[in-house]
């Protein structure tokens, strides 16, 4: 532990030290939050404006005594309280004043009583109409006839008159309300649930078989001597410089040949083998001090049990990091996935094949679109944080001198 | 039947010299046999072989009677503690302890109690549920010796076990170890680079120099009689003044002249290494330890047998003054190699240090009358380095 900095230049550095990371930690964050909460947004929430990245739900009544059932509550301009809406599609006459065409009053299209006067507005000739607002008579002219709805107040008396308005100038009443239906729409609806236990199936084999081999090799290459290992390792490890997509082809007529297209088994045994996981393990074995080996065998383990019960324990800070990146690479597989596997059978979808499909075909539904994005990338925020110690802490020395 | 039999026992590395070259060397039952010798002797190599964690190039190895050239270390029946201890750092004590015996399956109640006899022995048994970054590292070297202990082998294997252990509590272990083994009667090989360890634990120490075995013997006898100039100046500490000198021989009375000295022999010193007297003319290695000095008024020595020198250190060490000056003669090599080879000051000089007695007090430039004890003394052939005896 370092000596702090006192004072109140120090405090100034810090604070603005604190300042600078929250911020970044925002901009970083702000697109997962955005997701999350359109993953729980209705669909007719998203593009409401203002935007919010609360999910709202609005808000409805049911009071018998007003013949009311699942009612949307909404305030409407001009007048004070809430509203119920009655009935959604009553004929609608929008009137405009003549001194001030941009105040629009909707009422029923009886309650303007034609005169034989007109003016012209817009160079149209339009017929002037008496309507009632207030007490007072203006003068107005019909701009459209449409349909509005008829909302009912919900603080007046019984009597209270109910009110004709235009349903696009009223404001639904909106509350807190996520909607977790997507998940389990998302799930059952997308066939997401398939593919993600595809894709959980696949991940587990090629995490343990990544393991399992990189042990050995790395174990081999670390310890074992036996002609030509380090020119051996050398070649091993060139492959890390060779692009994926080099192999698409040749990996694919490969697979061809063995009838494993359109298989998962396509998409696991190519990976089982890495190059940089047998060489992350064969750095890690050979920083594990030899006496401890030879304390083993010495005890009389066997090369097997030095391996197994000596260092693979030791190497689990190595074997974790490993898994942590087979994890990220197997899950978040994309580009061979939509190679290898046949578009048309949605049994061997991959969540990220799945994922682009709906993101495609069903666009409509973004929230569901979203829902399956927040599934997809689940997992890997939490094997990040429970595994990033072992990004942090990469040696095992401690407790050897 | 010896414990432990190295015979004509090789060990070549690819491409390098041999490590070890034809190492004969008997280990009794329940002996403490100490390896010494500057490192790349040979000595940990001699060990590694024994443990099985070196192939064996040539000669044969017997571990109680039987050959385990080619038998894998853990059916050797030894056991063996690390320089650096070597504990399986994700193990408890207890489970470093047990790995041995879990290894050899045996049944889980004898194991305990063997764990807790071992940890009991060691003064463990408080830190047996701790994991070994926990401990300090005179526990540690417990602890490994707790795991060589509970598989009670044939044979204990060390190397150099204290080396990486403070001072102070390096001198406390040393005990400890002798007090186990004397407990445990178990035959030991201890491998170490420490001439004061060798001397202090063994009882016989193995003097190995680059692969070769220079002389097995018991502490005392390596140290009053060295087979050759290499144990003579690689035993003791501060070790042996080896001074080129030129000898005549007049009847029976030996003179050696070097730089402006010339000192007649006690007839002592011509008894023990008759050989003097046929080496008139010619030059010989006089070898004289720093205690065989003594200052002139201290000792009834004849007049030819004092020399004056000009101090250039004196080192109090209370009961001692131990007294450096330089002679002007070719300093003494071994095979071409230098004694010293940190030391330039020996360019030109031979450096010889005294050992005096505390109750002096010596300053650096003076001029001091160093007595002789000639009798005491050990005169090597400057050209096979072999004793005149």
């Amino acid at each position: 532990m370092s000596v702090k900095r006192k004072g109140p230049r120090a405090t100034a550095v810090r604070v603005a030290t604190y300042a600078l990371l929250i911020t970044v930690a925002i901009i970083v964050l702000f697109p997962f939050v955005v997701a999350v909460s359109t993953s729980l947004k209705r669909n007719t929430d998203i593009f409401t404006y203002p935007p919010s990245l609360v999910p709202r739900t609005v808000t409805t009544v049911t009071d018998p005594d007003l013949g009311l059932e699942n009612a949307t509550v909404y305030e409407l301009p001009g007048s004070d309280g809430q509203f119920a809406l009655v009935e959604s599609d009553v004929p609608v006459a929008e009137f405009r004043r003549i001194d001030d065409p941009e105040v629009i009053i909707a009422l029923p299209p009886d309650q303007g009583v034609e005169t034989d006067r007109t003016t012209v507005v817009d160079g149209d000739e339009e017929t002037i109409y008496l309507v009632e607002v207030d007490g007072s008579e203006v003068e107005v002219f019909r701009a459209r006839l449409t349909v509005g709805g008829l909302f009912q107040p919900l603080d007046g008396e019984g009597d209270s008159e109910s009110v004709v308005e235009l349903v696009n100038l009223a404001t639904p009443e909106r509350v807190f309300g996520p909607r977790f239906e997507n998940f389990s729409q998302v799930v059952t609806e997308k066939n997401l649930g398939r593919s993600l236990t595809n894709t959980v199936l696949v991940t587990i084999a090629v995490v343990v078989g990544q393991i399992v081999t990189s042990v050995l090799g790395g174990y081999a290459f670390a310890r074992i001597d036996f002609r030509g290992r380090d020119r051996l390792f050398l070649l091993y490890l060139g492959s890390v410089m060779i692009p994926f997509v080099v192999l698409i082809i040749p990996l694919f007529q490969l697979m061809l040949q063995l009838g494993w297209t359109d298989n998962l088994v396509a998409l696991i045994i190519p990976f089982v083998f890495t190059a940089y996981g047998t060489f992350l393990m064969r750095q890690f074995f050979l920083g594990i001090p030899k006496e401890i080996e030879e304390a083993a065998l010495i005890d009389g383990a066997s090369r097997a049990t030095t391996l197994w019960k000596v260092m693979v324990p030791l190497a689990r800070p190595a074997i974790a990091t490993l898994a942590t990146f087979g994890f990220l690479y197997a899950w978040n597989s994309f580009f061979w996935p939509l190679v290898i596997i046949n578009s048309g059978n949605p049994d061997n979808g991959l969540l990220t094949l799945t994922l682009a499909t709906l993101g495609g075909r069903s666009s409509t539904d973004t929230n569901l679109v979203f829902a399956g994005a927040v599934l997809a990338m689940t997992p890997p925020i939490l094997v990040f944080l429970f595994a990033q110690r072992y990004f942090v802490e990469n040696s095992a020395s401690s407790g050897l001198k | 039947m010896s414990a432990v039999s190295f015979s004509g026992v090789s060990k070549r590395y690819k491409d390098g010299p041999k490590a070890v070259d034809a190492l004969d060397l008997d280990i009794a039952d329940g002996e403490f046999m100490v390896f010494v010798g500057p490192s790349g002797c040979g000595k940990s190599t001699a060990l590694r072989m024994l443990a099985g964690l070196e192939e064996i190039t040539d000669g044969e190895l017997r571990i109680g009677g039987r050959v385990v050239n080619d038998l894998p270390p853990g059916d050797r029946d030894i056991a063996m503690v690390f320089q650096n201890y070597a504990l399986y750092p994700h193990m408890t004590v207890r489970e470093n302890i047990g790995f041995a015996l879990e290894v050899a399956k045996v049944d889980k109640k004898e194991a305990k109690q063997k764990i807790e006899d071992a940890a009991e022995l060691l003064g463990l048994t408080e830190y047996l549920d701790r994991l070994p970054k926990a401990l300090s590292g005179g526990q540690r070297q417990r602890v490994a010796m707790g795991r060589a202990i509970v598989r009670s082998p044939q044979v204990f294997l060390m190397d150099e076990p204290l080396s990486n252990l403070d001072a102070k509590l390096r001198v406390q272990m040393r005990s400890d170890i002798i007090q186990l083994q004397a407990r445990l009667g178990t035959t030991m090989v201890y491998v170490t680079h420490d001439q004061v360890e060798a001397m202090t634990m063994g009882h016989r120490v193995a003097v190995l120099r680059s692969g070769i075995l220079q002389q097995v013997a018991p502490p005392q006898q390596l140290y009053l009689e060295p087979a050759n100039l290499f144990v003579a100046s690689f035993i003791g500490s501060p070790s042996m003044n080896l001074i080129t000198s030129e000898v005549s021989v007049d009847g029976d009375v030996v003179t050696l002249s070097f730089d402006d000295h010339r000192v007649r022999l006690a007839s002592g010193a011509v008894e023990r290494y008759p050989g003097l007297l046929d080496r008139h003319g010619s030059e010989i290695i006089f070898g004289m330890r720093p205690e065989h000095f003594a200052l002139a008024g201290d000792i009834d020595v004849l007049d030819e047998q004092i020399i004056d020198v000009d101090v250039e250190l004196a080192e109090a060490m209370g009961a001692e003054v131990h007294v450096h000056s330089t002679l002007d003669v070719p300093p003494v090599s071994i095979d071409g190699e230098m004694l010293d080879p940190d030391d330039d000051s020996l360019a030109d000089g031979t450096r010889i240090i005294a050992r005096i007695d505390g109750i002096h007090v010596v300053a650096m430039g003076e001029r001091i009358r160093l007595a002789l004890k000639t009798h005491l003394a050990h005169f090597f052939d400057p050209a096979d380095g072999r004793p005149l005896r």
